[in-house]
């Protein structure tokens, strides 16, 4: 029979719900506080060793040998592997696009600093340590490539040798008639752009504990895992193994924004334990090995943009050229984030036809791979900078420059020339809650006082889209096959009627568990304490991917309420039976079953659930006896991709607008921010206080993007920022007030209308802060086109600008 | 991320100290005092010393004591001390000033005064700072005691006049002359960062003229820098703008071979050295003028 | 007990956290933290980066919060160590910990222990603190889920809590 979930809060079987739709106290917190939570180096195992991982000081050259004699004697060792290990008993990483993995441990030649030469399983990661110290590697050092401009040409070093080239892609999609309409533009306006790479470094690294028995093969992986579904599969890929050999444990983790990383040193660390003949080996990736070749360093970026507008100032056509520097192989999965802009890359915009020009180009950096957002950060961080800079040459406010050329709130759900749909939205509405938030034109009155005083003082206002939900086929142009993204949950209630959802994700810190609680509590009629959240390893749970993609909000909301949904109509069947009707006179309300028509006639979940399992012999024989359901959701209605990677992919569009005040320091190019207001609509806010978290945290990690962070490499492909001394993020000196309304608009498609928001406000930040920067620059008459505009680059654009005109001066 | 192996020994007298320093290779020996920049390097395995003495135990090494001419200030001393005391808000403001400005506060329990001179990391501020205050260094060797101007203490990166076998016991800092004007003013990525660039300053005003003026910058060079040349222009004459200009501008010039990383180039070093030698000349400027008209 | 000669293979220590007396034999390279994590398993202390600028491995020894990783454990010899598992008393949440819980002041929960241990120095010196004293404290750390905000917002709310049972 077909489950209908509900798709607005008054659709819950509850009067009024108490629990969704409000902040409460967090089901994860007391634990977390107390030091309860088992994170994966919490956990000790029977024999376990631990495993050190010796690493390539080149970021070219050919391996002529690598001599582990002596650290194979030192007293604590109990293995090491090498590239020949590898070959023997693992495959290439999988890759995006295919055919760019190589093996987990380096076997003829190292392709970047950081790349795994051998390993060493040890009694303590202090002897494992030791023992790297004795292992003797000779290089013969190559070329190295770290510009993808100069890795594009013939005559470059070549980063693969199964690959004749550098460039790894090399496609221009088009979508509608581009050419015309930049022909018949009034304005075309044309700039290039640098995003710098960066990365997502949660707090806690990468780390796992692997049993690979040698015998009979079986694979157990204790991790901190965001997706341990896919981990699994990719495991299982990688040691030729059937997917069902294979299981995933995830431990809670500290935060990873996509950037938990960490296959090479799992397959190390399962490679030793092979070794050690199935003990468990333990690799807890540092952070001096995190920021030299962990997960989530991201989009190493060089755009070349145009915009073409029409004589009202409407934007017409879009040209996006990128030129995306991926690192030395696919593995990572860093193609993706140049894919990812297709779902919403006109941003929150008419404009109607649009072309993006991609090339995807190895160099002998580390690879790429996902970070919060996803890759649409840096693609608005330009298409705001141009919007800007069309404003300010029509002489236009770019708050209402934004207005004029945003989708109507009467035109969704509207498709985008890339292809997706939008689901709903109120583009004005949340420009004018911003504006009055900031007292815009307030901000403005008090900025041009400042620069009556010279001061560079600046007002950035930025828009952009938070596609939610992804699928697989928002990746099809660089080859991720697929569409569809389960989600699954089992609810049980037990004899007295308490319920426990089963999941299999872990703790990662944006409170899902809470969020399962509210549901189950307001469906049920019950109170938080009455349900329990456990996460099962990937042999037991349902079908999972876990967070990712901002989609476990909505997807676990319709996992969880679709299980509900089940359990409500088998539970009415009972109740029917056992009031001797039918299943259609039985109403569910407030935690009650209720005959129609017959007051007093009722019965609480909790007393359905206790006959059901103390009095089967009164069920109909075809009712399964365990008030138990499971349900699997995926967003319905996606397509699978064109020829041109159209395809309905994100099934949400979350929208906010930015308003951001800056002051630089002219003498020491150093930016504060002075104030941070922003709008925002994802739809059904399901918990307030998680989105609001959410928002908080991307907005920080979007300054940290603007101003800060950077993984810096010289010219000959050295990493020059390996640690927390280098790699600067955010503390609280750089974290503004942030001031925040929220409009709401449900989406038409998802469980109770709420939309992806987990990314948030990395989306717009990074954008809406050079915004403010630039327009803080405007009077010196140049601007900032490269991120971060750290201090150094923004004093040289002011220097050189302030020469300018002094020498212009001198002319005269 | 985890040290060498190396053999650790916690000496409770200073004799204890010099004692073991003598026995063994210098080479091969690390002094750890609050351990704050000795740690990382351990743990990155950046130093591998054999054996650690650590000075946490040595009696008598923390202490701060009002003299007659200022402060003595005993090398094992936290930051956090020095931050705490009254005496040191009181009469030496500069000083404070400049530690509460180093790292965080648990960085600052741990870490001590001797530490940081002994270190000599170039981006360090208390260097500076001894400069400026025209410090005396104490260090102690089997060979007797020996005191060392803070002109003379720093050498280069990470690098004092220290000899293998002393030990620096404690930090004289002169009290700074009445109605002297001071200023501190550092430039980092971020709060509590290792500066890109700091500037310290003191001087006097008299019959509307700059008397004795100290300028010392840290984080450009290989070491801190004092400014001979600059304090010999701005001598004598009127703390105007325009003066303190020239003055910023020559001390930016005087840096040799500015430092260079992923952060600052040389060039932007020496543009926030001149900044910022204009800013601390002119923030002690005011200051001296109100402890002129105040008194 | 640290010794007056040099010594590897072992040391002696006594310790006494969270108000547990421990003697242990350790390694002499062998961090604070490792040592409360490995060795007397108290987990609940972090390690973020191994290298002092994250905070997140944050303990008080002595009543100061110090960077465990900065810390060998021979240094805590006749010491008193405080630790994440010490905050709750008696099946009773600190009240920084309430605070947090309140505040949404935590997301994945990885760093919260280091800006507790930190806050708790604060408050225990100074029951009133100003709000540039806490963002000095919550300025040395780290935390990549918050965006600081709600920490700042929960300690004052714990500065609040503590305030009001003292008076």
């Amino acid at each position: 029979m077909a489950i209908e979930i509900p798709k607005s809060l008054d659709q819950l079987p509850t009067t009024r719900p108490r629990y969704v739709g409000r902040g409460i106290r967090r089901v994860e917190d007391v634990g977390l506080l107390t030091g309860r939570v088992e994170f994966v180096d919490d956990v000790v195992l029977p024999r376990m060793l631990h495993c050190a991982i010796l690493r390539s000081p080149l970021p070219h050259a050919r391996i002529t040998g690598v001599d582990t004699q002596a650290a194979e004697a030192l007293e604590g060792v109990t293995a090491v592997v090498t590239g020949e290990d590898a070959r023997r008993w693992s495959l290439p990483a999988q890759s995006s696009p295919e055919g760019w993995g190589t093996h987990c441990i380096a076997g003829d030649k190292v392709h970047y600093v950081g790349e795994p030469v051998a390993a060493v399983a040890a009694s303590s990661r202090r002897v494992a340590e030791d023992a790297l110290e004795l292992i003797e590697v000779d290089y013969e050092p190559f070329e190295a490539v770290a510009d993808p401009f100069e890795a594009m040409k013939p005559e470059s070093p070549r980063v693969l040798d199964a690959q004749e080239t550098n460039v790894m892609l090399d496609r221009v999609f088009t979508w509608g008639d581009v050419d015309g309409a930049f022909a018949d533009a009034a304005h075309v306006f044309q700039e290039k752009f640098r995003w710098n790479r960066l990365g997502a470094n949660p707090t806690e690294t990468f780390g796992c504990i692997s049993e690979w028995d040698p015998m009979s093969l079986d694979l157990t992986i204790h991790g901190s895992i965001q997706s341990p579904g896919m981990f699994g599969l990719g495991r299982a890929a990688t040691f030729g193994l059937p997917s069902n050999k294979v299981n995933i444990i995830s431990h809670p983790h500290g935060g990873s924004f996509g950037g938990k990383g960490g296959t090479r040193g799992c397959d190390i660390s399962c490679l030793l334990s092979r070794k050690v003949g199935g003990r468990p080996v333990k690799w807890i990736e540092d952070r001096g090995e995190y920021l030299l070749s962990g997960g989530g360093q991201a989009w190493d970026r060089h755009y070349e943009v145009a915009l073409a507008l029409d004589a009202q100032g409407i934007v017409t056509g879009l040209k996006v050229g990128l030129v995306d520097d991926l690192g030395a192989t696919g593995e990572a999965y860093g193609a993706i984030s140049a894919a990812k802009p297709l779902a919403a890359f006109t941003g929150p915009y008419t404009i109607p036809v649009a072309q993006y020009d991609l090339k995807l180009v190895a160099t002998n950096k580390l690879p790429c791979g996902p970070y919060r957002g996803m890759g649409p950060p840096p693609h608005f961080f330009v298409l705001e900078q141009m919007m800007d800079i069309a404003a300010r040459s029509l002489g236009e406010d770019p708050a209402e420059f934004r207005r004029k050329n945003f989708i109507p709130a009467d035109q969704f759900p509207y498709t985008i020339p890339s292809g997706n749909e939008y689901d709903s939205g109120n583009y004005g509405e949340v420009l004018d809650q911003v504006l009055a938030l900031s007292d815009y034109s307030a901000m403005r009155a008090a900025q041009a006082e400042a620069r009556a005083e010279g001061r560079l003082v600046g007002v950035g206002v930025a828009s952009a889209i938070e596609p939610g939900v992804f699928d697989w086929n928002a990746y099809a142009i660089v080859g991720m096959p697929g569409t569809g993204v389960p989600e699954g949950a089992t609810v049980n209630i037990d004899i007295l009627g308490n319920a426990t959802v089963r999941v299999g994700f872990s703790l990662e810190g944006q409170g899902q568990y809470t969020l399962i609680t509210q549901l189950v509590a307001d469906y049920f009629g019950y109170e938080p304490e009455d349900v329990r959240v456990v996460q099962l390893d990937t042999q037991s749970a349902p079908p999972s991917f876990g967070p990712g993609g901002s989609r476990l909000g909505v997807a676990i909301t319709g996992a969880v309420l679709g299980a509900c949904e089940r359990i409500r109509e088998k539970m009415a069947r009972v109740v029917a039976v056992l009031m001797q009707s039918e299943a259609e006179n039985i109403e569910f309300m407030d935690g009650k079953f209720m005959l129609k028509g017959a007051p007093g006639a009722e019965m609480t979940v909790a007393e359905v659930a206790g006959t059901m399992l103390a009095r089967s012999d009164l069920l109909p024989p075809d009712i399964d006896p365990r008030p138990e359901a499971t349900h699997v959701w995926t967003a319905a209605g996606r397509t699978p991709a064109d020829e041109q990677g159209r395809a309905k992919s994100y099934l949400t569009a979350a929208h906010a607008v930015h308003i951001v005040q800056v002051e630089i320091d002219a003498e020491t190019g150093m930016v504060e921010i002075q104030r941070y207001c922003l709008a925002d609509d994802c739809g059904t806010r399901l918990n307030p206080d998680t989105v609001e978290g959410q928002t908080e945290g991307s907005v920080v990690q979007g300054i940290g993007a603007a101003l800060l962070e950077e993984y810096v490499y010289d010219e000959g492909a050295q990493p020059l920022t390996t640690s927390f001394m280098d790699y600067l993020m955010p503390t609280v000196f750089d974290a503004p007030k942030i001031e925040m309304v929220a409009v709401v608009t449900p989406s038409p498609f998802t469980p109770l209308g709420a939309k992806g928001c987990g990314e948030g406000a990395i989306h717009t930040t990074p954008a809406a802060v050079m915004c403010a920067i630039n327009d803080a620059l405007a009077p010196l008459g140049t601007s900032a086109r490269e991120v971060p505009a750290s201090p150094m680059r923004l004093w040289k654009l002011i220097s050189e600008a302030r020469n300018r005109a002094s020498d212009e001066s001198n002319d005269d | 991320m985890k040290p060498a192996p190396f053999e650790y020994v916690a000496p409770s007298t200073i004799s204890g100290v010099l004692e073991i320093l003598g026995q063994n290779d210098p080479d091969e020996v690390k002094l750890m005092a609050g351990g704050q920049s000795l740690m990382p390097l351990l743990n990155m395995r950046l130093s591998r010393p054999a054996l650690v003495i650590d000075l946490g135990k040595v009696a008598d090494l923390d202490f701060i004591r009002e003299t007659d001419e200022g402060v003595v200030i005993g090398a094992m001393t936290s930051k956090r001390a020095v931050e705490d005391s009254e005496l040191i808000l009181r009469e030496h403001p500069l000083l404070w000033e400049s530690t509460v400005a180093i790292g965080h506060p648990p960085i600052r329990n741990r870490g001590t005064v001797g530490g940081s001179m002994a270190q000599a990391d170039p981006a360090s501020e208390y260097p500076a700072v001894a400069l400026v205050l025209g410090a005396e260094l104490v260090a102690v060797s089997a060979r007797g005691e020996r005191t060392i101007p803070a002109d003379d203490f720093f050498v280069t990166f990470l690098t004092t006049c220290l000899e293998p076998d002393e030990v620096l016991t404690e930090i004289r800092i002169p009290r700074l002359a009445p109605r002297s004007g001071w200023a501190f003013q550092e430039v980092a990525r971020r709060h509590g960062d290792f500066a890109i660039v700091g500037a310290t300053a003191t001087l006097r005003l008299e019959a509307g003229v700059v008397v004795d003026p100290r300028i010392a910058v840290f984080g450009v060079a290989d070491r801190a820098l004092r400014f001979s040349a600059a304090e010999s222009l701005l001598t004598g004459q009127a703390a105007s703008d325009e003066m303190i200009d020239e003055v910023a501008s020559q001390a930016a010039a005087a840096v040799e071979d500015p430092l260079e990383d992923a952060h600052a180039s040389a060039d932007y070093r020496r543009h926030l050295a001149g900044v910022l030698v204009g800013r601390v000349l002119r923030e002690a400027a005011v200051r001296a003028a109100e402890a002129s008209t105040g008194a | 007990m640290a010794s007056e000669s040099p010594q590897q293979g072992g040391i002696r220590l006594k310790v006494r956290v969270n108000g547990e007396h421990h003697e242990s034999v350790v390694d002499p390279r062998m961090n604070l933290a490792d040592y409360l994590r490995e060795e007397l398993r108290l987990t609940a202390t972090h390690v973020g980066c191994e290298h002092g600028v994250c905070g997140i491995c944050n303990v008080l020894v002595d009543g100061q919060a110090v960077r465990s990783c900065l810390m060998l454990a021979v240094q805590v010899d006749g010491k008193e160590v405080r630790t994440v598992e010490g905050l709750a008393e008696g099946g009773k949440l600190h009240p920084i910990q309430e605070a947090f819980i309140e505040e949404h002041g935590l997301q994945c929960g990885f760093c919260t222990g280091g800006f507790m241990m930190a806050l708790c120095e604060l408050f225990d010196r100074n029951p009133s603190p100003s709000e540039a004293e806490i963002k000095e404290v919550v300025g040395g750390q780290i935390c990549r889920c918050t965006g600081y905000n709600a920490i700042l917002r929960s300690a004052q709310n714990a500065a609040a809590k503590m305030s009001a049972s003292r008076s």
